[in-house]
C-alpha cells in the first residue's frame, strides 16, 4: 500500500518522470510500428504468393501431358481441395500505336484457377458475376479472349500511385497481338544431342478482362489466356493436354508437410503409370507450398527487420541512462522521506523494491502509452502516407518499388509483446541502481539534527 | 574565462555528466554507422546510374522514337562542350537461346559500342573486352559472328561474396532474338515473318552495370542491327535517344541547358519536315532526372531513416535536459555566488550552454570515434561472423551489393555532429534559463546553506 502510494505521489509531484514515461513512450511506439511494418509486408508477401499460385506448387523441369487425370487424382484425396494446370511461356504484346510490353503469359483454366487461388476478386470486370471467371468477350464469341494484368496496359498516376481504372476498364474488348515461339519440333529431355526448333508465332487476342491483384510485379508482368490456347501456339503438334505446372490448393487444417508427402507419392505413381516413367520427371519435380518458395526473400527480409529493430533497440537504450539519470535525481532528493520510511523500520530491500517498482511502472504506462501510439500510426499508416504526399509532395510508399499498391497496416502483437516487456525491464533497471543507491540510505546520517 | 573554467569543471567533476556523453555517443555512433552505409549505397547507386546514362539523354519514352537524329548529333560535336555522344535504340524484345525450348523477355539496346563507352560507362562494365572496347560485339570463339553483349545476371548467378562465375571466355551460345517492327506511326511494320523481326546474334561478353534491374534484363546489341530489327532503319532512320557525355569542366545543368537550347533550336528547322511530329515527345535530361524513378526511392528511404532517428534522438534531449537539471538543482550556490558578484543573466544561460556544448562535443567525438572504427572493421566483422554464423548484412545473392561502403562522408559527419550538438543545447535550455532566473538572496540565505 506504502509503495503504490509513494509512486502514485511521486508521479503526480515529480512531473520530471513525465519525461521518461515520454521516452519510454516514442521507442516502444517507434519499434512496434517497424516491427508491425515488416512482419505486414511478408504477411502481405507471402499471402500474396498463395493467391497467385495456391498453397502447393508442383512444377517439373519439363512439360508434361495428361494433366487434366493427374488433377482429377489430385482431387480424390483428401489433402487437396482443387487443382489446376497452368501452361506458361514470355512473349512481346503490342497494345497499340508504339507502345509494346515484354509480358509472361499464362495458359490458365478459369474456372478451376477461382477455386485455387480466388481469382476472379482480382478481375475489375467480372468480379462481381455470379458466373465462373470466363475468357468470353461479349458479341465475339469466336475470338479468343485474354485477361491481362492492369500494370501491362497502364501505368500507376505518379502522384496518387492509383490507376485510372475506368480508363483502364474501357480498354476491354480491345484487340492486342502476342508474339511468342512456337515449339515446331521438340528437342530431348537429356543425353542426345537434339535441339528444339522453334517459330516465331503471332497471336492476336481480345481483351477479356483486367487483373488488378495490388501486387505490382504480377499486374505489371503476366497476361493470361486459355490454356488449351497457349499449347496449340507453343506446341502445335502435340496432340493431347500439356501442362508445366499444377496449383494447388489443400483442404482446410492439412499440415503442409503431410500433403506434399500425399501429393508427391501421387505424382510418382502418375509419372511410372502415364508418363512412361520418365526418370527426370520423377527426380526433378519440385513440389513445395507458396511460402516455401518465397522462403530465401523472407528471411532476407525477416534479417533486415531483426537488424533494424537491434539498431533502434540500441539508441532506444538512451531510455535506461534516462530513467537512471531521473530515479537517481529522485533518490537523491527524497533521502528524508527515505530515511524516515527506513527508521520506521522498512527492510532495505523494501525500499529498493519501490523505486525498481516505481521503473517498472514507468515502463508499463510508457509502454502502454507507445502500444496505442503504435497501434494508431500503423492503423492509419496509409492516411499518414496520404497527407505527406499532399503536403510535402513526397510520394513515400510506390508500388513500383514496394510491390504493392497499400502499406500494410496490420499490427503485429506477437512482435508488440516483447518490446513492451523488454521496455519494462529497460524501465526496471534503469532504476535499479538508484534503487540500491536509496536501499543503502542511513537514516542516522540523514535525520541527524545539524 | 571563468566560463569555461567551469564548464570544465563541471564536466569533469560531475560524474552524472558522462550519463549526457554516453547517451550523445551512442546516439552519434548508431547514427554514424548506419547513415555511412545508407548514404554510402545511396552514393553507389548514383554513380552507376551516372554511368550508366551519361549526364545527358536526349531521348523519347515511345518505342517509335524519333528521326533526324544525324542532324542533331552533327550539331551537338560541333559544340564546344560535349565530349562524348551515342546514339541508341531501345526496345523489348524475345530471345529465345537457338535449340532450348526457352523464350526469354528482355529489354535490349542498339548501341555503337566505342561511341556508347566515350558517352557512358558501358566500356568498364564488360569483362572480356574491356580492354577492347571495339570487339564488344566480336565473339572471341568466332570475330566474323554478329555478337550481342548480354546483362550478367541474365546469364551467371552471384554467389554469397558477390562475385560471378566468370569462364575464360565467352561460351557459343546463338540466341535468336526477335522484335516487333514498328513504323514511324508506332504501327506493326511487315516484317519476314510476318509481323515479328528475328535475327541470331552470338554471345560475345558480359556487362555488370552493378544496376540490378538493367544486369537482369538487359541486351546490347550492335546499333545498326538494332536499329533493323526494332523498324527503325526506314529511309528516314530513327533513334530512342542520343547519350551524351559533358567535357570534364562543364557543369551538368549547364550543359543540359546549352542542350536543350540546341534541340529547341533544332526542332524548329526540322518543323516542317515529314517526321517532325515525333521530335514534339523528345525531352532533354540530365542522368538525375532520366533516373530518377529509381534514384528517389532510395533516396526517400534514406530520408525516412533520418526521420526515425530524429525521433529516437529525442531520448537524447530529454537526457541532457535530465542531466542539467540535476547538476543546476545541485549548483545553486554557485550561481548565487555568481549573480552576486554582477555576473547576468545571459552570463549564467551562456556559461550552461557552452557546458551543453563541451557535453555534445565529447559526446559527439567519442562517438564518432567509435563510429569510425567500427566502419573500418564493418566488412571484417561481417566477414567473419559469415564464415562463423552464415550472417550476411545483405543476402548477396539476392543484392547486388558488394562490399559494406564505410567511407565516412565528411558532410554527413558534420550534420551529425551539428545536429547532436544542437540537441545537447535544446536539451540545457530550460535548465539553464531556469538557473538565470534564481535569486541570490534566496539560494545564498543562511537557512539554505
Amino acid at each position: 500500500m506504502l509503495k503504490l502510494f509513494l509512486w502514485l505521489r511521486y508521479l503526480r509531484k515529480r512531473k520530471i518522470v513525465f519525461l521518461s514515461v515520454a521516452a519510454v513512450a516514442l521507442s516502444v511506439a517507434l519499434l512496434i510500428v517497424v516491427a508491425s511494418l515488416f512482419t505486414g509486408f511478408i504477411n502481405v508477401f507471402e499471402q500474396s504468393a498463395v493467391e497467385t499460385v495456391g498453397d502447393v506448387v508442383l512444377a517439373p523441369p519439363i512439360k508434361f501431358g495428361k494433366y487434366p487425370l493427374f488433377i482429377e487424382r489430385l482431387e480424390q484425396t483428401s489433402a487437396v481441395k482443387a487443382a489446376t494446370a497452368t501452361l506458361s511461356t514470355q512473349g512481346l504484346l503490342y497494345l497499340g500505336k508504339g507502345n509494346v510490353r515484354m509480358v509472361s503469359v499464362w495458359g490458365i483454366e478459369p474456372g478451376r484457377r477461382e477455386e485455387v487461388t480466388g481469382f476472379k476478386r482480382s478481375l475489375l470486370k467480372q468480379k462481381k458475376s455470379p458466373d465462373e471467371p470466363s475468357f468470353k468477350v461479349s458479341g465475339t464469341p469466336e475470338r479468343i479472349g485474354g485477361f491481362v494484368g492492369v500494370g501491362v496496359v497502364a501505368a500507376p498516376d505518379e502522384k496518387t500511385d492509383e490507376y485510372d481504372f475506368d480508363a483502364v476498364e474501357g480498354m476491354v474488348g480491345q484487340q492486342v497481338v502476342l508474339i511468342t515461339s512456337a515449339v515446331t519440333e521438340p528437342g530431348a529431355t537429356e543425353g542426345t544431342s537434339k535441339l528444339s526448333s522453334l517459330k516465331k508465332k503471332v497471336v492476336p487476342f481480345l481483351i477479356a478482362d483486367i487483373v488488378f491483384t495490388g501486387a505490382y510485379y504480377v499486374d505489371k508482368t503476366f497476361i493470361y489466356l486459355p490454356i488449351e490456347e497457349v499449347q496449340k501456339t507453343l506446341y502445335p503438334n502435340d496432340a493431347g493436354q500439356i501442362a508445366d505446372q499444377i496449383q494447388i490448393k489443400l483442404s482446410p487444417g492439412i499440415p503442409a508437410d503431410v500433403a506434399i508427402a500425399q501429393i508427391r507419392g501421387l505424382w510418382q505413381g502418375f509419372v511410372d503409370e502415364q508418363l512412361n516413367g520418365d526418370p527426370y520427371l520423377k527426380r526433378y519435380t519440385d513440389i513445395e507450398t507458396a511460402k516455401q518458395m518465397q522462403s530465401q526473400y523472407v528471411a532476407e527480409l525477416r534479417k533486415q527487420m531483426g537488424v533494424l529493430l537491434l539498431i533502434f533497440g540500441v539508441v532506444s537504450f538512451s531510455v535506461v541512462v534516462l530513467i537512471f539519470c531521473i530515479f537517481y535525481m529522485i533518490v537523491r532528493l527524497k533521502q528524508r522521506d527515505i530515511a524516515i520510511i527506513k527508521s520506521c523500520g522498512t527492510a532495505s530491500s523494501s525500499v529498493a523494491l519501490i523505486f525498481v517498482g516505481f521503473g517498472a511502472c514507468v515502463g508499463i504506462i510508457g509502454s502502454a502509452i507507445g502500444a496505442v501510439l503504435g497501434y494508431a500510426v500503423t492503423k492509419n499508416i496509409n492516411t499518414i502516407e496520404e497527407w505527406i504526399r499532399i503536403i510535402f509532395g513526397l510520394k513515400l510508399w510506390k508500388s513500383s518499388v514496394y510491390m504493392f499498391s497499400k502499406i500494410p497496416s496490420e499490427v503485429d502483437w506477437s512482435s508488440a509483446l516483447p518490446i513492451i516487456l523488454f521496455a519494462v525491464a529497460a524501465a526496471a533497471i534503469g532504476a535499479l541502481i538508484p534503487a540500491i543507491v536509496a536501499a543503502r540510505t542511513r537514516p542516522v546520517e540523514i535525520l541527524r539534527y545539524e | 574565462m571563468y566560463k569555461i573554467i567551469l564548464a570544465f569543471r563541471y564536466l569533469v567533476k560531475r560524474r552524472i555528466t558522462y550519463l549526457a556523453v554516453l547517451a550523445v555517443a551512442i546516439c552519434v555512433f548508431i547514427v554514424v554507422v548506419v547513415m555511412t552505409v545508407l548514404t554510402g549505397l545511396v552514393i553507389d547507386f548514383r554513380q552507376k546510374n551516372h554511368s550508366f546514362v551519361g549526364d545527358c539523354v536526349v531521348g523519347t519514352e515511345s518505342l517509335v522514337g524519333f528521326a533526324y537524329y544525324e542532324d542533331f548529333v552533327k550539331i551537338l560535336e560541333q559544340s564546344y562542350f560535349v565530349e562524348g555522344i551515342s546514339p541508341v535504340i531501345k526496345s523489348f524484345a524475345l530471345v529465345n537461346p537457338v535449340g532450348s525450348e526457352r523464350n526469354v523477355g528482355v529489354e535490349i539496346m542498339g548501341i555503337d559500342a566505342v561511341k556508347h563507352s566515350k558517352a557512358t560507362g558501358f566500356g568498364k562494365t564488360l569483362y572480356y573486352r574491356k580492354d577492347n572496347v571495339s570487339k564488344a560485339f566480336k565473339p572471341a570463339y568466332d570475330p566474323n559472328l554478329l555478337g550481342c553483349v548480354i546483362g550478367i545476371d541474365l546469364v551467371l548467378e552471384r554467389d554469397a561474396k558477390s562475385r560471378y562465375p566468370y569462364g575464360s571466355g565467352p561460351t557459343d551460345i546463338p540466341l535468336a532474338i526477335s522484335c516487333f517492327p514498328l513504323n514511324a506511326k508506332g504501327a506493326l511494320a511487315k516484317a519476314d515473318a510476318g509481323l515479328v523481326k528475328t535475327q541470331t546474334f552470338y554471345y560475345s561478353d558480359n556487362s555488370e552495370s552493378g544496376l540490378a534491374r538493367v544486369d537482369g534484363s538487359m541486351v546490347y546489341l550492335p546499333f545498326e542491327q538494332a536499329q533493323l530489327l526494332c523498324g527503325m532503319a526506314g529511309p528516314v532512320k530513327r533513334v530512342s535517344a542520343i547519350h551524351i557525355k559533358f567535357k570534364p569542366n562543364v557543369r551538368l545543368e549547364a550543359g543540359c541547358e546549352e542542350v536543350d537550347s540546341l534541340w529547341q533550336s533544332f526542332k524548329r528547322e526540322k518543323a516542317d519536315e515529314k517526321q517532325a511530329y515525333l521530335l514534339e515527345k523528345v525531352t532533354v535530361q540530365g542522368w538525375k532526372d532520366y533516373r530518377r524513378a529509381y534514384i528517389a526511392a532510395m533516396e526517400k528511404e534514406q530520408t525516412m531513416m533520418t526521420a526515425m532517428f530524429g525521433l529516437v534522438g529525442v531520448t537524447t534531449v530529454f537526457i541532457v535536459f535530465v542531466v542539467f537539471y540535476m547538476i543546476i538543482s545541485h549548483k545553486s550556490k554557485d550561481i548565487g555566488i555568481l549573480k552576486s558578484i554582477g555576473v547576468s543573466n545571459v552570463n549564467i544561460i551562456i556559461l550552461f550552454s557552452g557546458f551543453a556544448f563541451l557535453v555534445g562535443l565529447l559526446g559527439s567525438g567519442v562517438g564518432l570515434f567509435a563510429g569510425w572504427l567500427f566502419l573500418l572493421k564493418i566488412n571484417r566483422i561481417e566477414d567473419w561472423l559469415f564464415e562463423r554464423f552464415g550472417f550476411q548484412l545483405w543476402d548477396r545473392t539476392i543484392y547486388a551489393i558488394g562490399d559494406i561502403p564505410n567511407q565516412v562522408d565528411a558532410k554527413v559527419l558534420a550534420v551529425i555532429i551539428l545536429s547532436a550538438i544542437v540537441a545537447c543545447l535544446v536539451g540545457a535550455l530550460v535548465p539553464s534559463r531556469q538557473a538565470a532566473k534564481q535569486k541570490p538572496i534566496e539560494t545564498l540565505q543562511v537557512t539554505q546553506l
